[in-house]
């Protein structure tokens, strides 16, 4: 029985990643109906910044305490900073010429700009995987039987916490407003005197910075990092967010750690190389039978 | 305005001078003949096939240096089969493609890879190149029913060649080594790949012969990063040792690096010659410690026909050499003594080189004396045992198997 809440929270560590990664594929959705496949390599890019910011700062031991607290959040935070600037220079310079091009020009945009990330971070730091220093501590504790690591449980607060905090943002505050209201109606929006520009601009920077966060916790969960990952990743980031109801949050979330879940048992009770098959059979499922993901709302057509 | 007339008379001159010209030209420089280099020199790969390249260089380098009969001088053409830093059968078919279509190329070195060779053998078998590889140990490359399958244009004609030992005698040394640490229980993963796979069935086979128990045989996904619930799974499981089957690559170092986060940081590791590289101490970190691995070649420090290869290595390339350095010094060697024997019996044709491959006997070789049997498999299989001690390979000991 601990075998099954051993491997509950390998799934929801692993979930929490996909569903901060998703929380941005939904979030540029839902507000210009853009598919990101640059996201999951603004991702990559998180890891890798953090790996850059630990070289340089030359932390070689693990720290405990006061240090560590302030390590954290001030690598977090300028983790998040950088990939939310990358995201709104990306939206800036690729999809914002495009946005009254047809539907297919900024997607297929969208998957140069993920090549080109790739690539530039292939001569950055190399082709192979690269270790990143650690600085949080290693110890697990015991919960009946279970073992959990430290880093799982930063995984999954990171995800709570980010959520709600984006929950918060986007329905209580007034940039929050203007977000949803142009994704309702992007022409009433401006006319209403909302500044379209601004508006998509902070989603991109949000959710970029997600993906930042996403990096930084997936860097020291696996403690190496590689130019590749964003394209596995994003790829399962991509299904969580359509699986739960693409421009839904919450949705994003529940997708997230329902994928990271089937992941963990499919490897522990069927077989770890049909793990990817079940993940996609779930989405082509899941979408056959609810088109509109678990948490998506069917909107009705206009007439 | 006049209009230039050539006269055509004049221009059929032309032509047949210009022919001439060329031909005359050609025919009086001596004969530059190129060797195919096909190995994965690019990414993660590269730490496997560089040194691995750069054994097959010096190999002609030094036949230039000592000058070959006719005045004919050996050029050596590379070629990467790594696409993304991870070797590419598409591209290795590709590569050799390449090599069949420029006239001057009579033979190749490489590939360093099962799958890749399982794609550029049927082109080489249809253009008869010969195909001579420094390590690549799946069994079904030349045994069996799949081998014969793979030569596609003329079934009956051997063009692939191997001068390393086939996995069903490395699977037998990694069981053989477990059994002999003392390990009676044994988790098999492997990375699906042809090379892998197959390894990791013939461990599993020769573990239970030995009387060991298997306790589950898993495959990675391709590209697969997160391992922590297959370790999971493997801990529960409570196994002696772990084997792997496959590369770096394809996760073979990041699997053991995991390990330690799973809490089986104290259980040992044995892989094949896939992770025999420097890439699998930077990507295990802490946990390369505690793995063994077993290669298809002589340790090249151990043998005294080596000394002198060992020397000139580390003196042109300034590292030591790679587990199979020595291995493709054979292997080009093996080109170079039958274009050698080609132009002393007949001329050097892609044939004639073919034919003095396939008839080589007792060649010596920084690895040893290298012949060939009717399947193109050497006829001299070594595998050596090492240990990483210290984040460094410690060699263990040599076996010798004879099929």
């Amino acid at each position: 029985m601990e075998l099954f809440f051993q491997q509950l929270v390998n799934g929801l560590s692993l979930g929490g990643i996909y569903a901060l990664i998703a929380l941005g594929y939904t979030m540029v959705y839902g507000i210009i109906e853009l598919i990101n496949f640059a996201h999951g390599d603004v991702y990559t890019l998180g890891s890798f910044f953090t790996l850059a910011i630990l070289t340089m700062l030359g932390i070689q031991n693990v720290l405990h305490g006061f240090p560590l607290a302030a390590a954290l959040v001030g690598i977090i935070a300028a983790s998040m900073l950088f990939c939310g600037i990358v995201g709104v220079l990306i939206e800036r310079f690729a999809y914002r010429p495009l946005r009254n091009a047809p539907r297919l020009a900024p997607l297929i945009t969208a998957i140069g700009v993920s090549f080109i990330l790739e690539n530039i971070m292939q001569l950055w730091q190399g082709p192979s995987p690269i270790p990143v220093p650690t600085f949080i501590p290693d110890p697990t504790f015991n919960l009946g039987g279970v073992t959990i690591e430290i880093k799982q449980v930063l995984v999954v607060a990171m995800a709570i916490v980010m959520m709600i905090a984006l929950q918060l943002f986007v329905y209580r505050t007034k940039i929050g407003k203007a977000m949803r209201a142009t994704a309702q109606d992007r022409d009433a929006a401006q006319l209403m005197g909302i500044d379209i520009n601004t508006t998509i601009a902070v989603t991109f920077l949000i959710g970029s910075a997600l993906a930042g966060a996403a990096g930084f916790v997936s860097a020291n969960y696996y403690g190496t990092t590689w130019f590749f990952n964003g394209f596995n990743a994003g790829l399962k980031a991509f299904t969580a967010a359509v699986l739960g109801g693409i421009g839904n949050l919450a949705g994003a979330m529940l997708g997230g750690f329902v994928i990271g879940l089937v992941e963990a048992f499919g490897a522990q009770y069927i077989s770890d190389q049909w793990t990817n098959v079940m993940v996609f059979s779930l989405l082509v499922l899941v979408l056959i039978f609810r088109p509109s993901g678990l948490l998506g709302e069917s909107l009705p057509t206009k007439v | 305005m006049r209009s230039f007339c050539v006269p055509r008379r004049a221009i059929a001159l032309f032509a047949v001078l210009a022919v001439f010209g060329t031909v005359s030209v050609a025919a009086s420089a001596a004969d530059t003949y190129k060797i195919g280099i096909d190995l994965p020199t690019s990414g993660a790969d590269a730490s496997d096939g560089v040194p691995t390249k750069n054994g097959a260089l010096l190999a002609i380098d030094d036949a230039n240096a000592k000058g070959l009969p006719g005045g004919i001088t050996l050029q050596a053409e590379p070629l990467d089969d790594a696409v993304q830093g991870v070797h590419d059968p598409a591209q290795g078919a590709q590569n050799l493609k390449t090599f069949a279509a420029d006239p001057s190329v009579v033979g190749v070195v490489g590939p360093f890879n099962s799958n890749v060779a399982r794609a550029e053998i049927p082109v080489s078998n249809d253009a008869g190149l010969a195909l001579v590889s420094p390590s690549n140990t799946n069994d079904g490359l030349t045994i069996g029913e799949g081998a014969k399958a793979l030569r596609t244009s003329h079934p009956d004609e051997i063009t692939y060649f191997r001068v390393c030992t086939r996995d069903q005698n490395q699977g037998a040394a990694g069981a053989d080594l477990a059994k002999s640490l003392g390990f009676k229980k044994a988790y098999v993963v492997d990375d699906n790949e042809t090379y892998g796979k197959g390894l990791a069935d013939v461990f599993d086979k020769d573990f239970r012969a030995g009387g060991g128990t298997i306790l589950g045989h898993d495959h990675l996904t391709k590209n697969q990063q997160d391992f922590k619930a297959l370790l999971t799974k493997i801990k529960a499981t409570n196994p002696d040792v772990v084997y792997f089957g496959g590369v770096t690559a394809t996760g073979g170092g990041l699997l053991r690096r995991q390990m330690g986060d799973a809490g089986m940081s104290n259980v040992p590791y044995i892989g094949g010659d896939g992770i025999s590289d420097t890439e699998f101490l930077k990507d295990a970190g802490a946990l390369a410690n505690n793995s063994y691995y077993t290669v298809a070649a002589p340790d090249a420090s151990k043998l005294p026909s080596a000394a002198a290869f060992n020397k000139e290595y580390k003196a042109k390339f300034g590292s030591d050499p790679g587990a199979y350095s020595a291995s493709a010094y054979a292997a080009a060697l093996v080109i170079i003594n039958a274009i050698k024997e080609a132009a002393a019996n007949g001329g050097v044709t892609r044939a004639n080189v073919l034919k003095y491959v396939a008839a080589t006997k007792g060649l010596p070789t920084p690895i040893g004396a290298v012949g060939f049997d009717k399947n193109g498999d050497t006829t001299n299989p070594v595998i050596s045992e090492y240990k990483i001690v210290g984040g460094k390979p410690q060699f263990l000991k040599q076996i010798s198997v004879k099929t």
